[in-house]
């Protein structure tokens, strides 16, 4: 049973690591397809490509995510939880603002598109896991 | 929520890491639940009373 154990501890800290490159991937290929897609010069079937280029790492990403954390014990997956229900609300109330101050005129569209606006989100999260975290140690 | 599990695993001269992998937890919440922090669910409270042959209230106890 202990050694079942230590196989298990060990095999998290491996699965950790996959999901992280994966991560990183996703993060360098998304640069890439940024860099080609402000390039004036770039062909229409290559930004079709570059556009859809991220969501492949990304969806690997994501499917290593899923398992780290179906992977994780009961409390780091409570505090996964919690940190979703207070990044959900805050990424709401932090666009819900910037629509109504855009509408106000107050904000250019430029500045504040989906293209900028969506970095925040996995900020708001990663937040959310530190706050959830203070909780219980 | 209050539990002995402190008490119990100095008692047989267990670190939080060595209790962990007999759970198969991470140390963090053998931690959060000796502190009190965190209440486990029913089944790590059966593993824990099993682990240390003896019954869940025996461990636990509602305040």
């Amino acid at each position: 049973m202990t050694s079942n154990h230590s196989s298990q501890l060990s095999g998290t800290g491996r699965r950790d690591s996959v999901f992280i490159v994966a991560g990183i991937v996703w993060v360098v290929i998304y640069w890439i397809a940024l860099s080609f897609l402000r390039n004036p010069q770039t062909s229409g079937p290559l930004k079709v490509a570059m556009v859809l280029s991220p969501a492949i790492p990304f969806a690997v990403f994501l499917f290593r995510f899923i398992g780290y954390v179906r992977g994780l014990d009961e409390l780091h997956r409570r505090v996964h939880l919690e940190a979703l229900a207070l990044a959900f609300p805050i990424a709401t109330l932090f666009l819900m603002t910037l629509g109504l101050i855009e509408r106000a005129g107050m904000l250019s569209a430029k500045h504040w598109s989906y293209g900028n606006v969506w970095y925040y989100l996995p900020l708001f999260y990663l937040i959310a896991v530190a706050v959830s975290w203070r909780r219980y140690r | 929520m209050t539990n002995r599990l402190r008490e119990l695993r100095a008692d047989r001269g267990w670190s939080q890491a060595d209790l962990a992998e007999r759970l198969g937890v991470s140390r963090q919440t053998v931690n959060a639940v000796e502190t009190e922090r965190y209440e486990p669910s029913l089944s790590l409270a059966f593993k824990i009373a099993r682990l240390f042959g003896q019954r869940i209230e025996a461990i636990f106890e509602a305040e």
